[in-house]
């Protein structure tokens, strides 16, 4: 168990230090200067030897590897720095907008589990039919449609034209209904058919042709049964994908005005706000990890096969 | 077929957003108190005013400046100081504004002032060089400025957003600064939008709103829908393909203003072809400014003849210049160009531009395909080369010989800024590469003439040297557009600077 411990701290150790390395690193090379914010040089009058003198004072001048160590020596006693924009620190500036991204994250989940569940095990149950037919068509739509186009129209549809709902803003939960919808129904697609083609798979699977043979009830082995086999290929792209969503969302926080960690980020690139890009991508990496390694965790739940393999194992070994 | 486990979280879910979207009816119901909207397209997620670059808290009236713009002819006048001279240049004397109270409560004196400058130079570099400040003074509400060097522009620059005086004890600048404005802050929610109660207290007269709120939104469409809805009442810059259904509703108006902004056609001076005058002539005479300003910009700019929008004071009558391509074509032959073969050349080789633009003012890289178009006629090949950030690009390459560039010409009313930023060759803005004694004599003898005529005199000398030399070309002044419910709204004004919105004059009706 120690072992199992300790080698689990050595892979968190290496994977911060290659993580936040290599995207200090890409960070720094990208072309840009965010001395030029800093100093306003579009609305203030400036001189040369001001930009200059900043580049230099700010240690921009310095090699890589010397800024990379004086970033992670702050780092390691949980000083992610300041903005170089907003002069706030990185840390609070992060925790601020990560809730709002979050809550947006999990309401394009929910309705995408909504549309996705239903739909999906019904084109696995119904093959060929006209549910079926329906799935394809709603994961072809979905697919196609661009989130910021489908967003714009939900907002003309539903807040300009029925005036159900506000159109933007983060004001409780009748603001966050329309962006999740947006999410949901952009990310809906990619699992609709993954879960009938896992369902299917799962269907015709002899541990399934064996219980119907022991008279089980078909809702019991749809939801025991298949339901739960069918599971992990499904958890396993939204564990790959979930960082993409995190990040992904933008375009969904601008137009709808939604204060998020994406828009954040975006401004903080177009400016090279260095300390809140590599404190973003750090915090990023951790959450991603984390949600890897509890996918990790739910294979061993759902799949009792995996579980049965590694006893084995550890009674063998 | 669906378990009762799986049909129950399905019906909380939907229970979930029905309440949420009841919710939401409910408060668009009240409209008892005397309220606007108004919707910017900057987001700031600090309200921080001597920081934050969408300059919010001066923009929603919460704080205010020493120094004002008259959004009429944009020259500066009084605000919270009420007068200000200075002999030298070097030592100003302002006497600040009596009876003026922070939102506090507290007074607004010289001390107030001083520790709110001292504290904004600190935290902002970018303020720190613009107001160059080596000492203040305070008594009572006199404040004595001594400048590093004489610095004749110095009172234009308190017009600078991030010059706004705030009570420096107060802890929270970030979510509740407390200015001395008409509006002072009940609730922030970052990125999104500020909730203003009027301040009963203020000095020019209680607003004549109880509320306002100040939201943001970045997405030009979104933007249009919100004032179609009723979400907002004033909407800044709308998308312009979206005006003519925004004029169609009948409580719509659309106000179209000129700024202080020139697009301009940036020229490489360091390029071979571009030393001769008559090519950058003939680049100037081929831009076709009427065209584009009706077509990619909708009629909503001002022709530029030179680089100040007619509106100031200092903007010259400039000689009239030919236009044209048979123009552009004349002023080639003067610099020994000739078409052969549908080719412009010179001693055989071909006449090619390499010609930067970028994204972010959308109507941008529109001109210089527009440009390329025009160009083509007369045999002159362009690349079009597509950058992120221009300040960056053109500063640290200089393999392009011409840059579609939009500049801040005088933010603050006086032109100091930009002639020292664009001409002079320490100018951080100086891209073309500039380097002409005779005109850095006369930026240098700006810099150090104190007095607004004088000063526009030289200014004017200075923009008609920069236009008889084409040291750039000068393309339009783009109009601010706002969109407003018409029905609603009373005594809206759709300020040129850009910096004053929400004004204690602002009604609804």
């Amino acid at each position: 168990m120690f072992g199992i411990l300790l080698r689990r701290l050595f892979e968190v150790v290496m994977f911060v230090l290659v993580v936040t390395f290599i995207s200090f690193l890409f960070v720094r090379l990208a072309p840009g200067d965010p001395v030029l914010s800093i100093l306003q040089v579009d609305d203030v009058s400036i001189t040369t030897e001001q930009v200059n003198g900043l580049r230099e004072e700010l240690g921009f001048n310095e090699p890589l590897l010397l800024q990379y160590g004086q970033w992670f020596l702050n780092f390691i006693q949980f000083d992610f720095g300041r903005s170089y924009l907003t002069n706030q620190p990185v840390l609070k500036m992060i925790m601020s907008s990560l809730p709002a991204t979050l809550e947006l994250a999990i309401g394009g989940l929910l309705v995408m589990l909504v549309i996705a569940l239903p739909l999906g095990s019904l084109a696995a149950l119904y093959r060929g039919s006209l549910i079926d037919q329906l799935s394809r068509a709603v994961s072809l739509v979905g697919a196609a449609i661009p989130s910021f186009w489908l967003g714009l129209l939900l907002i003309d549809l539903v807040a300009v034209r029925l005036g159900a709902l506000p159109t933007m803003g983060r004001d409780g939960l009748s603001t966050l209904i329309l962006p999740s919808v947006t999410l949901g129904l952009a990310i809906t697609s990619v699992y609709v058919r993954l879960l009938r083609s896992s369902l299917i798979d799962s269907l015709s699977q002899e541990f399934i042709r064996a219980a119907r043979s022991r008279g089980i009830s078909e809702r019991r082995i749809f939801f025991s049964h298949a339901f739960r086999y069918s599971l992990p290929p499904v958890i396993t792209v939204f564990g790959v994908s979930l960082g993409s969503l995190i990040g992904g969302v933008v375009v969904i926080e601008v137009i709808f005005a939604y204060p998020g960690i994406g828009k954040m980020v975006v401004d903080s690139i177009r400016s090279r706000d260095y300390p809140v890009i590599q404190g973003y991508l750090l915090i990023m990496a951790i959450i991603v990890f984390i949600v890897n390694s509890a996918v990790d965790v739910s294979y061993r739940y759902l799949n009792p096969e995996l579980r049965l393999k590694e006893r084995n194992q550890r009674k063998w070994s | 077929m669906i378990s009762r486990k799986y049909q129950s979280i399905i019906i909380l879910c939907l229970s979930f957003f029905v309440l949420a979207a009841c919710s939401a009816q409910s408060t668009g119901q009240q409209h008892e108190v005397k309220e606007v909207n108004l919707l910017f397209n900057f987001a700031t997620s600090s309200l921080d005013p001597n920081v934050d670059t969408s300059y919010v808290s001066l923009r929603a009236g919460i704080t205010e400046t020493l120094v004002h713009l008259n959004d009429k002819d944009l020259t500066i006048e009084p605000w919270l100081a009420k007068s200000w001279s200075s002999k030298d240049g070097q030592l100003w004397e302002f006497q600040l504004r009596d009876g003026v109270t922070f939102q506090n409560g507290e007074a607004m004196d010289g001390q107030a002032v001083k520790a709110s400058l001292e504290r904004a130079m600190k935290d902002s570099l970018a303020i720190k060089n613009a107001l160059r400040i080596e000492s203040i003074t305070a008594k009572g509400n006199a404040l004595t400025i001594k400048t590093e060097v004489p610095f004749p522009e110095f009172p234009s620059e308190l017009v600078h957003p991030n010059t706004s005086i705030i009570d420096v004890t107060e802890p929270d600048f970030i979510n509740k600064p407390i200015g001395t404005g008409p509006f002072a802050v009940s609730k922030f929610i970052p990125g999104t939008a500020v909730e203003l109660t009027r301040y009963e207290a203020y000095w020019g007269g209680a607003a004549k709103l109880a509320k306002a709120r100040f939201s943001f939104n970045e997405d030009a469409n979104a933007r249009s829908l919100a004032l179609e809805s009723g979400d907002a009442d004033i909407v800044f810059r709308p998308e312009v393909e979206s005006l003519a259904s925004l004029e169609a509703i009948d409580r719509v108006k659309v106000e179209s203003t000129s700024t202080f902004r020139v697009h301009q056609m940036t020229m490489n001076l360091e390029k071979k072809e571009l030393q001769d005058i008559n090519v950058r002539k003939a680049m100037d005479a081929l831009i076709d400014r009427s065209a584009i300003a009706g077509t990619i910009l909708h009629g909503h700019a001002e022709v530029a003849k030179g680089p100040f929008p007619s509106t100031f004071s200092f903007a010259p009558s400039y000689p009239e210049k030919e236009k044209g391509m048979e123009a552009a074509r004349r002023y080639l032959e003067q610099a020994g160009y000739k078409e052969v073969n549908d080719v412009m050349q010179k001693e055989g080789k071909p006449l090619t531009f390499t010609l930067l633009t970028y994204s972010s003012r959308a109507d941008l890289p529109l001109i210089a395909q527009v440009f390329q178009s025009d160009a083509g006629q007369l045999g002159i090949d362009v690349n079009i080369k597509q950058i992120e950030i221009p300040e960056e690009y053109m500063a640290a390459n200089r393999d392009w010989d011409l840059t579609t560039y939009s500049n801040l010409t005088a933010p603050r009313g006086d032109a100091g800024y930009y002639l020292n930023a664009t001409y002079h060759p320490k100018g951080a803005l100086n891209f073309s590469g500039a380097d002409d004694d005779h005109l850095t004599a006369m930026i240098d003898e700006l810099n150090v003439t104190v007095g607004q005529e004088k000063r526009s005199d030289i200014a004017e000398d200075i923009a008609l040297y920069v236009d008889e030399q084409v040291y750039n070309s000068f393309i339009l002044h783009p109009n601010t557009l706002v969109a407003y419910d018409a029905d609603k709204v009373k005594n809206w004004i759709t300020s040129r600077s850009e910096y004053y919105m929400l004004t204690n004059e602002l009604d609804v009706k």
